[in-house]
């Protein structure tokens, strides 16, 4: 037993370090940060519901800190703390992470690349996913399904839609968490749901009524009784949702007409260029070429640079609707999988423009990069 | 007998109270032979139980580990403490007691938030307007991070408060809290008010039973007698006793009895002289005894039941099948 559980666990490790070789003559730079992380960044990022995934300690001052449960925050902290931040930067790594998995060994082994500060966001699209194309094969799985999806397409759409503020806030959540999608449009098209039953004659007063008026007349009240931040939002704040809620209830109703351009849109797959043709005629038809012209015109150069790297793209499958649950991915998302296997990843990657600034880059950073399942690829693609 | 069958009961307050004073309903009398302070202690005349007094926190831990077979807790402390509790523990029955709701609560100044999906938005535009996410002050942790990903809740923070949770909007901890509350009126003497669709969990005490402590014949057979008798006394106290005679056949009047009345009948039809008995809830019962008078009774009498022992065993089912 313990022998099997040494060759199984030395095997991936040989691979693995000849993989990052190869990410490191091909220019990304390898780094190892710390296992031991501060606990913040990942729960302010990923949500409260990885804590229960992650491993946790407290130090004697009360901070938090935790195992890694993956190597992008990581390396993208390191990357704003060194002297090369906010320049290009390109990282590779290998190491364990820390994740709780009711099926499988908490501490697993992750590669991967992280690219900072490229201007050429196609070209790097397409490099990061041709490089993980290599790291299957790499392990032996030579055709692995390509799913990719452009998180980019869905928010076009949504801020080109001519939609409350509140609604769109709203849209993109769901967009990004996969769930109540379907729901919200519901509720969207029958309208009159956030009527709130109590103020109905306040609020028809006020709807009418002058923006500043109402505010002032809000906010007032709320003084009256005394009230100032409770809760930690101001009564400004209190005042302008509210008043923003009964515009919301009073007349907001999506038209069916939007709704189904929404559907029709997340209905959308295929090879990225059957997949553009049939974005670019929904553009055409619902007449939103301003707000979707430039995310399709990126979306098919970065098709070209698939194909300038060899990437048969009739294997490519791209679904307007695929996403990967963090709002802080802003683009291209991808994943390599086995279909002779589970759906598990392979490979997981995509662009995450967004995620320096929240970690608290002064000046948005363009990110991009991908990590890979080195027990998972080990085990799938079989002996060397 | 070897290992003896480990009944967990809290140690301390109304809780204690009322789980000793529902075992002697039961017919279980709780006794320490060795002294009020003794923490060990036994049922009264039947062997091969002992009883175990601690906190409620740690009858559920215990209960998690296996290390008691039975014990009385809070569903709230099963759900929160207990990671995948069904797999783990059996609710065997609501006691009647202990009631608390596990709910969220806002500031009542938040006049523009009601629901769940209010809390939502307003936790999203939080972040964006103060770059940072919203907190919730709770000693709840796991249930209140299970109930905020059912709404889709992504943008807060977990602060954890171990005491006055709902203190800490106006101390300036959080923003808003998750906590147990029986009517409202600590929240509403701090400022808060209940989100209409947030209410976690209606926690009340439990009799749970371990899956994973040693289930042998002993322990099952004492096990079957508890129930027997918690059961016995459940039964007795959710029905009244109504008997009348009629003169004519009831079988129309029986069916048209259960239909309305949600009645049972426990020893089926009449009997020769044309008494019927019938188990009826409390709260229907003067209407069920007018009904009764209309069709032909003359008179009707009603009776508190002390124990209603059925020859099933749906509380001991309902381990056996859990196990």
């Amino acid at each position: 037993m313990d022998a099997s559980v040494t060759t199984q666990r030395q095997d991936p490790d040989a691979r693995a370090e000849a993989l990052v070789a190869s990410y490191e003559r091909a220019g990304y730079v390898r780094v190892a940060p710390a296992i031991l992380q501060p606990a913040e960044p990942f729960l302010d990022l990923s949500g409260e519901d990885i804590r229960r995934r992650m491993y946790l300690t407290t130090a004697p001052d009360g901070n938090e800190l935790c195992l890694r449960p993956d190597l992008t925050i990581p390396v993208s902290r390191d990357y704003l703390a060194s002297s090369a931040a906010g320049k290009p930067a390109n990282y590779c790594y290998l190491g364990p992470v820390f994740r709780h998995r009711s099926d499988a060994a908490a501490e697993f082994l992750q590669a991967g690349i992280e690219s900072f500060g490229r201007a050429d966001k196609a070209a790097a699209d397409a490099e990061m996913l041709s490089l993980g194309l290599e790291a299957t094969a790499h392990y032996g799985v030579p055709t692995p399904d390509i799913q990719i999806g452009d998180v980019a397409l869905f928010a076009s759409l949504i801020a080109g839609l001519d939609l409350p503020p509140a609604w769109k806030r709203r849209l993109i959540k769901d967009f990004n968490r996969k769930t109540n999608l379907a729901q919200d449009l519901d509720r969207l098209v029958l309208g009159g749901n956030n009527a709130r039953p109590e103020y109905q004659g306040v609020l028809a007063a006020l709807a009418g009524s002058d923006p500043k008026g109402a505010h002032a007349l809000v906010t007032d009240l709320l003084s009256i009784a005394g009230i100032n931040a409770v809760g930690g939002r101001s009564v400004g704040e209190i005042a302008d949702r509210f008043l923003e809620q009964s515009a919301l209830g009073a007349s907001a109703r999506l038209p069916r007409e939007v709704r189904g351009l929404i559907e029709r849109f997340l209905a959308i797959q295929g090879n990225p260029d059957e997949a553009a043709a049939a974005l670019r005629a929904l553009t055409r038809e619902a007449k939103m070429a301003p707000a979707l012209t430039p995310a399709l015109d990126h979306f098919e150069s970065r098709t070209g640079f698939l194909e300038a790297r060899g990437i048969d793209v009739k294997r490519v499958r791209f679904s307007t609707a695929f996403g990967r649950g963090f709002d802080y991915y802003t683009g291209l998302v991808f994943e390599l999988t086995d279909p002779k296997r589970t759906g598990d990843p392979l490979v997981a990657g995509g662009r995450y423009d967004e995620l320096l600034t929240r970690l608290g880059a002064a000046n948005p950073i363009p990110a991009v990069g991908f990590a890979v399942w080195i027990e998972r690829l080990a085990v799938y693609g079989g002996a060397p | 007998m070897s290992e003896p069958l480990v009944l967990a009961v809290p140690a301390k307050g109304r809780l204690q109270e009322n789980a000793e004073a529902f075992f002697a309903r039961a017919g279980l009398t709780l006794i320490k032979p060795r002294g009020a302070r003794d923490y060990r202690g036994a049922v009264a005349g039947l062997d091969g139980v002992e009883v175990a007094y601690l906190s409620a926190a740690e009858i559920t831990s215990q209960l998690a580990a296996g290390a008691v077979h039975l014990g009385v807790t809070g569903e709230d402390l099963v759900r929160e403490l207990i990671p995948d509790a069904d797999k783990q523990v059996v609710l065997i029955e609501g006691l009647g007691f202990g009631f608390a709701n596990v709910v969220v609560a806002v500031p009542q100044a938040w006049i523009d938030v009601r629901t769940m999906s209010d809390i939502d938005d307003v936790t999203t535009s939080f972040r964006q307007h103060h770059d940072r996410k919203m907190r919730v002050a709770t000693k709840y942790i796991n249930l209140t991070r299970d109930f905020f990903s059912s709404h889709g809740i992504v943008d807060y923070r977990i602060v954890e408060s171990s005491g006055a949770t709902e203190g800490a909007p106006a101390a300036g901890t959080a923003e808003m809290i998750v906590d147990i509350t029986t009517t409202g009126t600590t929240l509403a003497a701090n400022g808060l008010k209940i989100v209409e669709d947030g209410t976690i969990l209606r926690s009340q005490a439990n009799l749970v039973a371990a899956r994973g402590a040693t289930w042998g014949k002993d322990e099952r057979d004492l096990a079957r007698v508890i129930l027997d008798r918690v059961a016995a006394q459940a039964r007795a106290r959710a029905f009244r006793e109504v008997r009348a005679r009629f003169a004519a056949s009831t079988e129309m009047l029986v069916e048209n009895a259960k239909r309305k009345f949600n009645i049972e009948t426990p020893f089926g039809g009449p009997t020769g002289s044309g008494v019927l008995t019938l188990h009826c809830p409390p709260d229907q019962v003067y209407a069920l005894t007018n009904f009764l008078r209309e069709n032909g009774a003359e008179a009707v009498a009603v009776a508190e039941l002390g124990y209603v022992f059925s020859r099933d065993n749906p509380l001991f089912a309902k381990l056996e099948s859990g196990l």
